[in-house]
């Protein structure tokens, strides 16, 4: 087995920062990581609007552990390990759905929506002992379970900081999300794709970048071309019109943010113009918000929080959940994110600039999840296990956050700030010292 | 009208332009306001069915932006277009629903199988198709191509050509 100091060289001081090979691909060191950081910390289960009325129920993953998030008759949200306690069969089998009573399939075994054991067949029949009556019959509860504007999170294990003191000051971040409409909702249809690789992949790529001009340069042309032809079945794109990711662009245009636990930002400056579905609002919220907010609001902005939610703004406005399945296979869960009361041109707007980028149908992101597979392809090799892909912005990197978070009131733990050709790497940094920190104990 | 062995005969062109990467053969099938449109799923069996209001895998209004497709395949600037799958289509149960003079409306099932060179990979797409014809300058064009895919986890990537 590895030792810690075998998989992550972090040395500030000396200017290095290395991840091993391993990492990806190691199998034990992925039942590890399923133990300790997703089945032992918090992750993103579901929104509350996924389960809006009373008796609605949707189901979820927390690691490998099926997860049942179920409003009760008077409205409250509850978490629940989706397994009967009678012979651990998984209870509720759809997406979601709405019921009083949660029946398992194998014996009988009733449930309501607030997970109280309602009834067990043949109770009176059934000769138990005493002990038997002195145990639980309910769901199991998830030891935490906490909801942040309707970003519900849960875990396995009671062990977890609060979740305000977990997502710290990414929900500033939550906010510029929640408060673009009267609340946010996921546009009805959700896509599930897989890729042959590790997760942590998948983490890095939404913060990655210096991939975007060489992974994506089929998309980008066409967005050129389609802005010189101005097609009248092409919408306006939210990248074309912005400068943040171009090679030959000048001056301050973004950088990153990297925050306690794990999470971290990648961002772009954005100007406010009819690329974005969110144009038609922009006077209602400034005066809402204030300017500043709303300007966040146009940046490009990708953030993660550690270590299966990542909610993308750039060509349109993606929720992703991650949830690996093994070492060399990811299963991402992917949803349009959009606010409830945008007109139907803005959401028409935003839908097909999501199905353009965002879809694995689509002409952008099989172009990254292809990249990851050649990536674990190339991770089996250990004559140089360690990789070079966390150097680019070391000198860049400063403590604390900047005059652009302030005008959040956000501050972050570092962040770099720079050209568009600078291309941050330090940002996963935070991915690899919460990783670290998680795995401290578990690994000598 | 058409008849069953035109409409199928049609079908199978399309089939056919596809698994040999004749794009061109391919792209003259459509009428240029062509919607093309491969719906998502909302839940387990219902798929979504508004493309202004939900999400679709592919939804593409004119032949304009099946022409942007095949550029990027052929662009050389597509790593997940590069090498190419090899793909087979196999279109069934194709029924005549509707005929008119100039007009109609067909249903089939689809089954694509594709194999991945480089992942050493086989995959299969399933599901139903519907086409709306329409006939221009005589000959029959696909005006409307529905692509209802059953098996919608979809494993890295799934283009036109594997669908």
């Amino acid at each position: 087995m590895y030792r810690l100091a075998d998989l992550i060289d972090d040395r500030p001081a000396d200017g290095v920062f290395r991840v091993h090979r391993a990492i990806f691909d190691d199998n034990e060191l992925f039942d590890l990581e399923m133990r300790t950081i997703f089945e032992g910390g918090w992750v993103f289960l579901g929104l509350a609007s996924q389960a809006d009325q009373p008796n609605d129920f949707f189901t979820s993953w927390a690691g490998r552990v099926p997860i049942l998030v179920a409003r009760d008759g008077e409205g409250t949200l509850n978490a629940f390990v989706n397994s009967c306690p009678h012979k651990g069969a998984r209870i509720a089998q759809t997406m979601a759905g709405n019921t009083r009573l949660h029946v398992c399939a194998y014996h009988s075994w009733t449930f309501d929506s607030a997970g109280r054991n309602r009834g067990i067949k043949q109770k009176a029949a059934g000769c138990y002992a005493a002990a038997f009556d002195d145990a639980s019959h309910d769901l199991t509860r998830l030891p935490a379970f906490a909801d942040y504007r309707g970003f519900l999170f849960g875990s396995l294990s009671a062990a977890v900081p609060s979740l305000a003191d977990y997502l710290g000051e990414t929900v500033k971040l939550l906010d510029l999300i929640v408060d673009q409409g009267e609340g946010m909702e996921l546009i009805p249809g959700g896509v599930t794709f897989t890729y042959d690789a590790n997760w942590k992949l998948q983490l890095e790529n939404c913060s990655d970048q210096y991939h975007f001009t060489s992974a994506h340069p089929s998309y980008i042309r066409l967005l050129e071309k389609r802005a010189r032809a101005e097609k009248p079945e092409a919408f306006k794109s939210a990248m074309e019109t912005q400068t943040h990711w171009r090679e030959d662009a000048s001056g301050i245009q973004g950088g990153s943010f990297s925050f306690a636990n794990g999470h971290a930002l990648n961002w772009g400056i954005g100007t406010v113009n009819d690329g974005s579905p969110l144009y038609e609002s922009r006077d209602r919220l400034a005066a809402a918000i204030g300017e500043d907010r709303r300007d966040w609001m146009f940046n490009m902005r990708n953030l993660t929080i550690f270590p299966n939610i990542q909610i993308a703004e750039n060509a349109s406005s993606q929720l992703r959940v991650i949830r690996p399945l093994a070492a060399n296979r990811t299963e991402m869960r992917t949803w349009c994110l959009a606010p409830k009361g945008e007109s139907a041109a803005a959401r028409r707007q935003r839908i097909r600039q999501y199905e353009d980028f965002f879809n694995p149908s689509g002409m952008a992101t099989p172009d990254d999840t292809v990249c990851y597979e050649n990536c674990q392809t190339g991770f089996t090799s250990r004559v140089d296990p360690w990789l070079q892909g966390y150097s680019r912005g070391m000198t860049a990197s400063t403590p604390g956050g900047n005059a652009h978070s302030e005008r959040i009131g956000m501050d972050a733990a570092a962040h770099v700030l720079g050209t568009a050709q600078l291309c941050d790497e330090t940002l996963y940094h935070s991915y690899y010292r919460e990783w670290a920190k998680r795995m401290h104990g578990v690994l000598a | 009208m058409i008849g069953a062995d035109e409409a199928a005969a049609l079908l199978y062109r399309e089939a056919l332009a596809l698994d040999r990467g004749d794009w061109d053969a391919w792209l003259a099938l459509f009428a240029d306001d062509v919607i093309f449109w491969m719906p998502a799923w909302r839940d387990e069996l219902t798929p979504t069915a508004d493309p202004d209001r939900e999400l679709s895998l592919i939804y593409y209004a004119g032949r304009a932006m099946l022409e942007d497709r095949v550029w990027r395949v052929r662009s050389g600037l597509s790593v997940a277009s590069l090498p190419r799958p090899r793909v087979v289509h196999g279109v069934t149960n194709i029924l005549v629903e509707r005929a008119e003079t100039d007009e109609a409306e067909l249903s089939s099932s689809f089954t694509v199988h594709l194999y991945d060179k480089r992942s050493e990979r086989t995959h299969v797409f399933f599901g139903r198709y519907e086409h709306g014809l329409r006939r221009v300058d005589g000959e029959w064009r696909i005006a409307r191509k529905k692509i209802l895919l059953l098996n919608d986890t979809i494993p890295t990537v799934v283009d036109f050509y594997s669908i």
